[in-house]
């Protein structure tokens, strides 16, 4: 893989809040670079502080220290409305929830980050996209279902159609599988995995499952506010746990 | 039960803003409720006293039916007749005080320029122990009797005046200014309280300086123990025979008042009923909104144990809390209304009933308690249920926007309708008092308009949820103009909960449909007032007498030489009975009103109907009075003139509008009839029609040749607007009454927008993280306000239109004929500020949307 500019970087990162009384150092230091095309996945227990990274990483949330450099733009002092452009035109987001509006139906759900911008996604390159995302996730002739008419795996599909109809830089995805059973968890890793190898899509996946880790290029493990150890497991097709589970039981996880 | 009404009373105290506004809601609700019965117990208490006031301690008044009054004659046949112990004669009359330029100063102009009535008494009689009279002195002394020039005057009147004891009071006479001496002042108003203490009282005996030699405009008689109304009735009726009279007792009297002021207490209670329906909605939002935070937490407490009666109650003991807070502090800004109210409207009626007080009726306290209660607890009812039905298992699952049927929104409105309308059923014959709305005649009329009323607005609430997703699709669409984005994503939102919305925009429909509907019916009050006048007066201006004033003294021909005025028409009101009841009846020139064109018939033939008119014999009737004795062209009214006799009017035309009576419209009889048999000594009033273009030029000159001959020029246009501002005094507080259900209104739309943030603060959290700015969630909510705003705009101006016409005639406020107007001004004003305070509503909810964190609202679940 030759050298190329990183698409995200994290710079020394930590994050500190009060929870009630008691001061709580999510983050204490964490670099981390990301590549174009590359598929990271962050693992570690509850309360690692790796959703946090996560958020800061989309820029959701603000670091109390370090940077965060998205496509060579600082994006960790950006205001309030810089930071929800940037959201909405080079990140995309899904959450371990099903994270869909019951109003709308499936397309307009996808069309959503289209919508906001101020575009209309029912017409021209808009609805181009549009179409595109569904057939990349599998759901083509499900547009115009909503939600509850949705199982939960088509419904996370959904969700990331969303995440990439606008193309952005990167995708982040929190705990997507977390919610759901072993054969449609696989169907989201699937659909993740073909838009990272088929489009090239940078995806950073927040995970405590050996499973879904080993769709990555690499895993990031996270404990205790620090990156603990990298595990490379490079570009492959079949997915297997083995190496994985070999390298996180010598790190006696 | 203790533990569970903590948990209660603690889930209010967590939401403390949400738990004021329901309080505030049902607190304005039972205060207008409060103030309207506070009210009510004044105007009681003020009919009472004017009765008390105007009847003494007299049990029987027998009235002068003719101009000229009751002679000494009749006055000794009363006195002689059996059972009889004290009569005393009373002469009433309007006129104006002189001042004089050398001893008073500029600052009492003022009070001079409005008209003074003048009381003859016997002195010998009233104002001694044994009168029927009361006269309380502040200073001074009484009357001494045998007619000396001596005036007693309310002290606060004499302070205006810059008069004092012994001071000189110019009384202006028909015959010119009379000078009368001050030797005594009266405590509080003087003797008549419709006179608003503008009341002099002088001896009778010296009245005849004044106005000629008038006998007493009635007598009051005060009975022996042993004697009762009904046997002197019969007595008088053989003694009594060379003069016709007309008799009335306190009953009459009350009755008479009371149905003057019936129209004003079933407007204030039509909106107190209005303005508690709006509180109620705004009840049982909170209660709902409450409940689905706490789904999750009511489902544990039923996994616990707890019984399905046991989260009724739970409900139940919330709303208790909010019923009783909220009435109580409603009666405190409910006393505080009635005092505005009280101060603003002053008299009452075409009576001038003063209102009293307020008054707070102790049953008055309870019942606007209980109604409060009771109120809160309908709306209370569906949430209780809807409450009771949350199984355990909702404890376990992740909420979910439940969608309820439309049967479960029917039942609940049903159920709040019937409570509101039930409260309402019972406090209407309280506010109308036994009489029931004057000119609908009977108590069911009085009644049925306000249940008229209220089942335009039950049918609106009813139909509000049904047409809420096309009337939301069009009214978002001036918002999709200018805010695309915005428009789309919170179009969905009002049909989140079908049934909240439509309560929302129900609550801000009626209220601004109360304020449409006002505007009409004060719309159509003004142009029936100008059509009325222009219809039926043949000048432009009208010259008033204090006496009337006979053809023979030549003031028509006197007026007519005016260079500029083509027409001078002599016009009497008096009254006449038709089947035992007052009449209002206008002696007029048929050939005058011929001439200019004035009276639009809608029966019998005009030119045949003037002129028969003026040959006697034949009446013309206002449709309101043909409508209310089913009377037509040919039919005779007999009018009893005295003395047992009638004559016979042959009714020869119907018209559109009678000339103004004193409580109604009066009938037309000709100039012949109404001076020979009818007692009409002369003209109390001349219309005056200018030549086409010379009312400016000829308008100085006739107004000094008026004054020189004691009569007092009126432009139409100046009654109109005197009729007017009277109109309007009270429209405004009506009005005021329904801004108040518009900002309850409001108050719930805060609370339903404020609930669907907290519902969706998940999918705002996605919408941030998909890209939405602060600004844009901002706006998406003040959008949904907006579009709420204006389907209840939209809803409530038609509903108001309707209602509108519905009301046409609430007797002495609008009159039947003329038709209701559709103010469209006031449309507009009223659909601005109701989309403007449901966009001003959006404020607080929208910030607190758009300060969501993202990252809370992502993860919790």
């Amino acid at each position: 893989m030759a050298i190329q500019q990183p698409i995200l970087e994290a710079r020394d990162l930590t994050k500190r809040y009060a929870l009630g009384e008691t001061i709580v150092d999510a983050l204490r230091g964490v670099s981390l670079t990301v590549q174009p095309g590359e598929f990271v996945a962050l693992m570690g227990s509850s309360g690692s502080g790796k959703s946090t990274l996560l958020h800061l990483l989309g820029g959701l949330d603000r670091p109390t220290t370090g940077d965060v450099i998205l496509g060579g733009e600082t994006i960790s002092d950006l205001d309030d409305d810089a930071a929800t452009r940037l959201r909405r035109d080079r990140t995309g987001f899904v959450f371990q929830f099903f994270n869909l509006i019951p109003l709308l139906d499936a397309a307009e759900n996808v069309g959503l980050p289209l919508t906001i911008a101020g575009q209309d996604p029912r017409r021209g390159e808009a609805a181009e996209r549009v179409r595109d995302v569904f057939e990349l996730v599998d759901l083509g002739g499900k547009q115009h279902h909503r939600p509850d008419q949705l199982s939960a795996g088509e419904q996370q599909r959904v969700a990331i159609a969303r995440a990439l109809v606008n193309r952005p830089a990167i995708v982040l995805a929190d705990e997507p599988t977390g919610n759901l059973d072993f054969t449609t968890g696989g169907e989201i890793l699937e659909a993740l995995w073909r838009s990272c190898a088929q489009r090239g899509q940078t995806i950073v996946l927040v995970t405590h499952d050996a499973k879904a880790a080993a769709y990555a290029d690499r895993v990031e493990v996270i404990q205790d506010g620090l990156i603990r150890d990298e595990i490379v497991l490079g570009r492959r097709a079949d997915h297997t746990t083995t190496a994985l589970i070999a390298r996180l039981a010598q790190l006696g996880l | 039960m203790t533990g569970l009404g903590r948990f209660a009373w603690r889930s209010l105290r967590a939401r403390p803003l949400r738990t004021a506004l329901s309080i505030v809601g049902i607190a304005l609700g039972v205060a207008v409720l409060f103030a309207a019965l506070a009210t009510d117990a004044g105007i009681e208490a003020g009919v009472g006293r004017t009765v008390d006031a105007v009847m003494g301690q007299s049990d029987l008044r027998i009235g002068a039916f003719e101009e000229r009054g009751l002679s000494q004659s009749s006055l000794a046949a009363i006195r002689a007749t059996p059972g009889v112990t004290v009569a005393a004669p009373v002469l009433e009359q309007q006129t104006y005080l002189q001042r004089d330029p050398l001893t008073t100063s500029d600052a009492t102009a003022g009070a001079y320029g409005s008209p003074v009535t003048v009381i003859g008494i016997d002195p010998a009689i009233d104002g001694t122990a044994a009168g029927i009279h009361d006269l309380q002195l502040a200073a001074g002394q009484g009357l001494t009797s045998g007619g000396a020039a001596e005036a007693l005057v309310p002290a606060s009147l004499a302070h205006d005046l810059g008069l004092g004891i012994s001071d000189t009071l110019t009384i202006l006479g028909s015959n010119g200014p009379e000078p009368y001496r001050i030797v005594g002042l009266l405590a509080g108003g003087g003797p008549d309280p419709t006179a608003a203490g503008r009341a002099v009282v002088v001896p009778l005996a010296s009245t005849s300086a004044l106005f000629g030699s008038r006998g007493a405009s009635w007598v009051d008689v005060r009975l022996a123990d042993a004697a009762t109304v009904g046997g002197v009735i019969a007595e008088l009726d053989q003694s009594l025979t060379f003069e016709p009279y007309v008799l009335s007792d306190r009953a009459d009297l009350a009755a008479s008042l009371q149905a003057s002021t019936a129209g004003f207490q079933a407007l204030t209670a039509l909106i107190a009923a209005v303005t508690l329906f709006g509180g109620a909605f705004l009840i049982f939002n909170t209660l709902s909104m409450t409940l689905s935070e706490r789904v999750r937490e009511i489902g544990l407490l039923r996994a616990a144990g707890a019984t399905r009666r046991q989260v009724h109650r739970l409900v139940l003991v919330q709303a208790l809390i909010l019923g009783v807070a909220g009435s109580i502090l409603g009666l405190v800004l409910g006393f505080g209304l009635s005092i505005l109210i009280v101060r603003t409207v002053g008299l009452l009626g075409d009576r001038g009933v003063p209102i009293d007080g307020p008054i707070v009726p102790p049953q008055g306290v309870a019942f606007a308690i209980l109604v409060g209660i009771l109120v809160t607890l309908a709306a209370a009812l569906e949430p209780a249920i809807q409450a009771g039905r949350i199984s355990p298992i909702e404890a376990l699952r992740p909420a979910q926007a439940g969608r309820r049927s439309i049967a479960g929104q029917l039942r609940w409105l049903a159920a709040v309708v019937v409570t509101v309308g039930v409260a309402g059923l019972a406090f209407w014959p309280i506010a109308l008092g036994p009489f029931g709305v004057p000119g609908s005649g009977t108590d069911a009329a009085g009644i049925g308009r306000p249940l008229l009323v209220y089942a335009v607005l039950l049918i609106v609430t009813l139909l509000t949820p049904l047409v809420l997703g096309p009337l939301g699709r069009l009214a978002s669409l001036p918002f999709a103009l200018f805010l695309p984005t915005e428009a789309r994503l919170s179009r969905g939102s009002l049909s989140r909960d079908r049934k909240r919305t439509a309560l929302t925009v129900g609550a801000l429909t009626i209220g601004l449909a109360m304020i449409v509907a006002l505007g009409g019916l004060a719309g159509s009050a003004h142009a029936a007032t100008d059509a009325w006048l222009t219809d039926v007066i043949p000048g432009d201006l009208v010259a008033t007498s204090i006496r009337p004033v006979g053809a023979a003294e030549g003031v028509s021909e006197q007026l007519a030489a005016v260079a500029g005025v083509a027409r001078v028409s002599p016009i009497a009101r008096f009254a006449v009975a038709f089947r035992g009841v007052r009449l209002d009846a206008a002696a007029v020139a048929g050939s005058d009103l011929g001439a200019d064109g004035r009276l639009t018939f809608l029966a019998g033939d005009r030119r045949a109907a003037l002129i028969a008119l003026d040959a006697g014999g034949s009446t013309i009737v206002p449709q309101a009075v043909a409508d209310e004795f089913g009377l037509q062209v040919g039919d005779t009214l007999e009018l009893p003139v005295g003395g047992g006799e009638a004559v016979d009017e042959r009714i020869v035309g119907v018209v559109a509008r009678g000339m103004p009576g004193q409580s109604g419209e009066a009938i037309l009889i000709g100039w012949s009839d109404a001076t020979s048999h009818f007692g009409v000594l002369g003209a109390d009033a001349f219309a005056i029609r200018f030549a086409p273009g010379q009312a400016v030029a000829a308008g100085p000159a006739l107004a000094a040749v008026a004054r020189g001959l004691a009569l007092e020029p009126t432009p139409l246009s100046g009654i109109e607007s005197a009729i007017n501002d009277a109109f309007d005094r009270l429209f405004s507080l009506f009005d005021t009454l329904a801004l108040l259900a518009v900002l309850i209104a409001g108050l719930g739309i805060v609370n339903t927008l404020t609930m669907n943030v907290y519902e969706r603060v998940r999918e705002i959290g996605i919408l941030r993280a998909a890209g939405m700015t602060r600004r844009q969630v901002w706006r998406m909510v003040v959008v949904e306000a907006g579009t709420m705003g204006v389907v209840g705009a939209f809803l409530g101006c038609l509903a108001g239109v309707v209602l509108g016409f519905a009301l046409g005639g609430v007797a002495g406020l609008g009159s039947s004929a003329g038709g209701p107007t559709i103010p469209w001004l006031r449309i507009g004003l009223a659909a601005a500020f109701g989309i403007g305070i449901a966009m001003l509503a959006a404020f607080q909810p929208a910030r607190i949307a758009s300060r969501i964190s993202i990252v809370r609202a992502v993860q919790f679940e």
